[in-house]
């Protein structure tokens, strides 16, 4: 009991030790403030993956006008790359992440660079087109300039091929036949569009908070409250549905049971049934087995 | 209360330790079960990731349905960002491991393990890639028993019939698939998913007029909403044991608590596997040491027999990283599935004619219900999902760059590679109108594929888990027919719009790391260390033939746990 007690004193101390050492980090500029090239390189992404698409309004409904820059899309996906991994000092809670989005924009830098060099560009970096895409609450223009890297003075198409040139980059290294170190800047792109494009079209929108605690997190589970929803008809999530069809099978096959609810194929017999039923413990026999492909040795 | 001593010490809660701890409970033995990620739905644990909570578990009296309820939202990136392999306090990031290529690894921490997000997709083995496939020291038949027992426990059966399946189905079936109706697959052909989910209750039938609630005790066993995924809660009000998904949490958690031998203490992450070398050169496994994930302090447990089951990346790992013998296959021959995904899009006429309405409607029913087995090449199955991680698996991740750099012009699918921009958001405009079926391919092992560490990369556990994969020619080979399949059976279901991702190589499905016939022997026990067993799924001696590989993985969890009281008690 006693050691007990001085333990949850000890990790107490620990934790109040952690939180001063996080303090000191943040008036020393190591904290949560976004580098201003980290954040407009980010815009720029977001605007490239999921963008404003005013031609989609007659097409398809104004609905699907507005993209990832109108709900600060960019913001939370920099808070969730620099939030999402750590590398081993649990006693600096979130401190001990690894910050991450500010790599990452300097590497599409370097690969907006190569685009460029190649001339595989199809339209002309631009400073203005890069500013643009700054929001009311952001540092003037004049302040911003400085930080615009290569990659958000790209067209929209134009970024996502800079993106593209990272799959190019590959190392395999085989020292011995059974060694394999291999390494992908591929990873760099499906971060930046496959987590952009997961986060947007989640539930993320809808949270007041995401990065509170699990307990306290509030969600309206409503469309109304998630612009993405409102684009995908996605309803939001449901205890359940009524929704149940029945038991492929055949009639006197052991499947499903009972009527046929509807007939998938006349000659087969093949149906959806009223009743459930269960799969079969057959004898097998596997010595007609061929290979379809050729197989290494392994 | 964690004592000092137990008969055997399990590595890992995940989908296979908890059966195996059952198993030896069940004997009379005393187990300690390590679990390095939260206990879910516990009372000791009110607030999983936020605070420390209790230290161990020993009774089923602490499970609880309401707090299941509370944790398990099923919203798609909170459960995720939950779930996904890191340590419970949810202000800390995802523990850090090297990705194979440029895709990722999704496993999960905590009890339950990679089961919490598995969509309860049951199925066994193919025979032939246990009897045919030259890997395994094992027949098939000495796994039937076990399959037959794990099945029961988890209740397996045939995944019900909502709009995507039928779809699903009468493409298979016009592109001249048979229906197979067994448990032991030999042939190719399409069937319902044998699924560890209770069947519905059949007043959700759509010709019933159901307008109650969807919750406990109005409506039992599946409710036929999307959820497995994001962890599966439903239906809501329920008993613990009483939630129609049997992830190895709901199944066989409580069976092994049951029994009084058993203490499960989550936060707990094993670091360090304890040697005696009393006699000769071969040391003998007798204890662990682990590191609490709150409060960072180390403790040592001992045992007569020590069981690894803390999954293909991490069991091979933690090898790596204890002092223990060298031996060239530890860590090597990793299979994944290696995977695509495959997109229909259809219009809402099609859609009427073919199913009676004019959506498919993914978000309703079982997350997966309908697959095609395709012995020697893998299977297909089709996914329903939430639209992000729709997005992710079916536009956002590709290692073919963007849809607007690739010409399909002689190829099944209409678009391949990642999506973004307008034609991104033009595509999920028609989400409630869209199916897409994964590839999951037969790839075998290679033993250049698989996990390794370096002294300089590490965490408070040490070196993290380096995974490197690169697919053979053959792996390429399945994976492509497969991806034509797919394509031929969405367009035989009438799909106007097929897109490929041309996935990278993404982990789902982990295994053979630790291969049966090459780092243990046949009762699972490692050639060069004794008493010490490996118990998940990395000691699969090959992918299963591309079948998923839960209830393999479990039923030769429940056969090691025979084979360690046979052996050493």
């Amino acid at each position: 009991m006693v050691t007990s007690r001085i333990g949850a004193w000890l990790t107490a101390a620990r934790r109040s030790l952690t939180s001063t050492v996080g303090l000191l980090l943040e008036l020393l500029g190591i904290g949560p403030d976004v580098d201003p090239h980290t954040r407009v390189t980010f815009r720029a992404i977001a605007d490239a993956v999921v963008p404003e698409t005013p031609a989609l309004a007659e097409e398809i409904g104004p609905e699907h006008v507005a993209g990832g820059l109108a709900i600060d899309l960019d913001e939370f996906a920099i808070t969730y790359v620099d939030d999402g991994f750590q590398f081993g000092l649990p006693h600096l809670g979130p401190q001990g992440n690894i910050p991450i989005a500010d790599p990452i924009a300097h590497v599409l830098d370097a690969a907006a660079l190569t685009l460029v060099e190649r001339g595989d560009n199809e339209a002309e970096p631009s400073l203005d087109r890069a500013l643009s895409l700054l929001g009311p609450d952001d540092p003037s223009a004049a302040k911003t300039e400085d930080a615009v890297g290569p990659f958000a003075k790209l067209s929209r198409r134009d970024r996502l091929r800079a993106i593209a040139i990272l799959d190019e980059f590959e190392v395999e290294f085989t020292p011995t036949d059974h060694d394999l170190l291999e390494l992908d800047a591929g990873l760099v792109g499906q971060l930046v569009v496959g987590f952009m494009e997961m986060i947007y079209y989640s539930e993320w929108q809808g949270y007041d908070e995401f990065t509170q605690p699990p307990s306290r997190r509030e969600h309206p589970n409503d469309p109304a409250a998630v612009q993405s929803w409102r684009q995908t008809g996605f309803p939001g999530f449901a205890n359940g549905y009524a929704a149940l069809r029945g038991y492929v099978g055949t009639a006197d096959g052991p499947l499903g049971d009972g009527d046929a609810w509807t007939t998938i194929d006349e000659s087969t017999g093949v149906a959806i049934r009223r009743e459930p039923g269960s799969f079969r413990e057959n004898e097998y026999d596997t010595s007609g087995y061929e290979e379809p492909f050729p197989v290494e040795s392994g | 209360m964690v004592e000092n001593a137990y008969d055997a010490v399990v590595v890992g809660a995940g989908g296979d330790g908890p059966v195996t701890a059952w198993k030896l409970a069940e004997a009379g033995l005393s187990v300690l079960v390590l679990e390095a990620g939260p206990f879910h739905g516990n009372e000791q644990w009110p607030n999983p990731h936020e605070e420390p909570g209790g230290e161990a578990s020993s009774s089923v009296e602490d499970l609880s349905g309401d707090l299941l309820d509370e944790q398990f939202t099923t919203r798609e990136l909170e459960m995720i960002t939950n779930l996904v392999f890191g340590p419970a306090d949810h202000e800390r990031g995802f523990w850090f491991r090297k990705f194979p290529g440029d895709g990722a690894i999704l496993q999960c921490a905590g009890v339950g393990g990679t089961t919490l997000h598995y969509t309860g997709c049951h199925p066994r083995a193919y025979p032939a890639s246990i009897d045919e496939q030259g890997h395994w020291p094992i027949e098939y038949a000495d796994l039937v028993p076990y399959y037959r027992e794990v099945e029961e426990m988890c209740e397996v059966a045939p995944a019900p019939v909502t709009a995507k399946e039928e779809l699903f189905f009468r493409g298979a079936e016009a592109a001249g698939w048979d229906l197979i109706e067994d448990l032991n697959v030999t042939e190719p052909g399409y069937r319902p998913q044998p699924n560890a989910i209770r069947q519905p209750d059949e007043k959700l039938h759509v010709d019933g007029d159901y307008d109650g609630e969807f919750t406990y005790p109005d409506v039992e066993g599946d409710t036929l909403a999307l959820g497995n995924i994001a962890g599966n809660p439903h239906p809501r009000g329920a008993p613990f044991e009483e939630k129609a998904k049997r992830a190895s949490n709901v199944s066989f958690v409580p069976a092994a608590l049951r029994t009084d031998n058993v203490t499960i203490r989550p936060n707990a992450f094993v670091t360090d596997v304890l040697t005696e070398t009393p006699r000769g050169d071969t040391p003998t496994a007798t204890g662990v040491e682990f590191r609490d994930t709150w409060s960072g302090a180390t403790e040592r447990v001992d045992a007569e027999v020590v069981v690894l089951a803390a999954g293909a990346i991490e069991t091979p790992r933690l090898w790596l990283n204890a002092d223990l013998p060298e031996n060239d296959w530890v860590g090597r021959g990793l299979t994944i599935h290696f995977g695509d995904n495959v997109m229909g899009l259809w219009d809402g006429d099609d859609l009427e004619e073919t199913i009676g309405k004019p959506t498919v409607d993914q978000h309703e029913g079982q997350d997966i219900a309908a697959r095609l087995d395709y012995p020697g090449v893998g299977m297909l199955q089709t996914v329903g999902t939430a639209p992000g991680i729709g997005a992710i698996l079916g536009f956002g991740a590709s290692a073919s760059g963007f849809a607007f750099q690739n010409d399909p012009a002689d190829a099944p699918w209409d678009t391949m590679g990642r999506l973004a921009g307008s034609d991104l958001k033009r595509l999920l405009s028609d989400y409630r109108r869209m199916l897409q079926v994964l590839v999951v391919s037969d790839d075998r092992p290679h033993q250049r594929n698989g996990v390794s560490v370096a002294p300089g990369a590490s965490d408070e556990h040490g070196p993290i888990p380096i995974v490197n994969y690169e697919p053979s020619e053959g792996d390429r080979k399945r994976r492509d027919e497969l991806a034509e399949t797919a394509a031929e059976i969405l367009r035989e279901a009438g799909a106007s719009h097929v897109h490929r991702s041309d996935s990278p190589p993404t982990a789902l499905h982990v295994h053979s790391t630790m291969r049966m016939g090459k780092v243990v022997d046949e009762a699972c026990e490692a050639y060069d260390v004794d008493r010490l067993f490996v118990a998940d799924h990395s000691a699969l001696a090959n992918g299963v033939g591309g079948a998923n590989p839960t209830n393999t993985g479990q039923a030769l969890a429940a056969r090691t746990g025979e084979k360690i009281v046979e052996r050493h008690f």
